[in-house]
């Protein structure tokens, strides 16, 4: 009986370093996997190349002006008739303008004193309903 | 010199394993190794508050054909964390342009509450530069957000 003792404390006396292997490895894969690398997000646009100017007839166009309160002023191309909205109510009006002219074209035209959240809340907008031909410029008076 | 079982069993009974106790010790070194190795953000984040976009989409490039242009409040601009002039801008971007062989994409970090007069101005700035592919940096906005605004 003491032979059989002497192993068994013998056997306790050490920590167990045959799972630290798993253990290590689990860390490796856990962080490999959960690493991830923050990807920018972002309203992508096209900017045209210099010196690029298109000739555009005016009924292709709708003017979005972008006031210094936030306010959006649309025109539509030739008539002179204003309507104002909010740019959350850009992508409705988009959508049922695009469907009677495939061609449309949005100018936003924005205050120079407008802060810059209100562009892109509009840029938002017309990317929300699928706008591709958007024209960025500055108004002016 | 009779013993039991031959005597062979014992040396061959020490090397029928693989030594798993230096495992741990390669195991940590390669933790180690990816976690002094991964890169999070190349440059520093300039304080300032994004605008936000629902219709936000991931840049679709790698992150070394994408260029941060931090535009803050006040009208500083700076690229690759350097201060500059908004008339340096075009001549900063241009050579960085060609050098990607026109596959870079700026990334337009403007402060939300900037006067647009500036973002005009660094947009003029860039087509002189030639750059065509432009994302304006947002974060992205939850659509409950929206409607509770």
């Amino acid at each position: 009986m003491s032979v059989l003792g002497s192993k068994k404390s013998k056997a306790s006396s050490e920590v167990p370093t045959s799972s630290m292997a798993d253990i290590a490895f689990l860390l490796l894969i856990f962080f490999l996997v959960t690493t991830t690398f923050p990807k920018d997000k972002g309203l992508a646009i096209v900017l045209p190349e210099p010196g690029e100017e298109a000739q555009v007839s005016q009924k292709n166009i709708i003017h979005l002006l972008i006031q210094s309160s936030g306010i959006v002023t649309v025109k539509r191309g030739e008539s002179q008739q204003e309507q104002q909205m909010r740019p959350q109510e850009i992508e409705g009006l988009w959508r049922q303008e695009v469907t009677s002219n495939p061609n449309l074209i949005a100018a936003v035209k924005t205050h120079p004193d407008a802060p810059y959240k209100f562009m892109v809340d509009v840029l938002d907008a017309l990317h929300s309903a699928n706008a591709e031909r958007i024209s960025l410029q500055v108004l002016e008076n | 010199m009779a013993i039991k079982g031959g005597g062979f069993e014992k040396s061959s009974k020490a090397s029928s394993e693989i030594p798993s106790s230096s495992m741990a010790d390669i195991a940590f070194l390669l933790l180690i190794f990816f976690m002094v190795t991964t890169v999070f953000q190349r440059d520093r984040d300039r304080p300032i508050e994004w605008a936000e976009a629902e219709s936000a989409q991931k840049i679709d490039e790698k992150q070394k054909n994408i260029l941060n242009i931090w535009l803050e409040r006040e009208g500083g601009v700076y690229i690759n964390d350097q201060p500059h002039t908004m008339e340096q801008a075009t001549t900063i971007v241009a050579p960085l342009y060609a050098a990607s062989e026109r596959a870079l994409v700026i990334s337009v970090r403007g402060d939300r509450e900037v006067p647009y007069r500036y973002m005009d101005q660094l947009q003029t700035a860039l087509v002189n530069a030639g750059v065509v592919r432009v994302v304006f940096a947002t974060q992205l906005e939850q659509s409950m957000q929206r409607e509770r605004r």
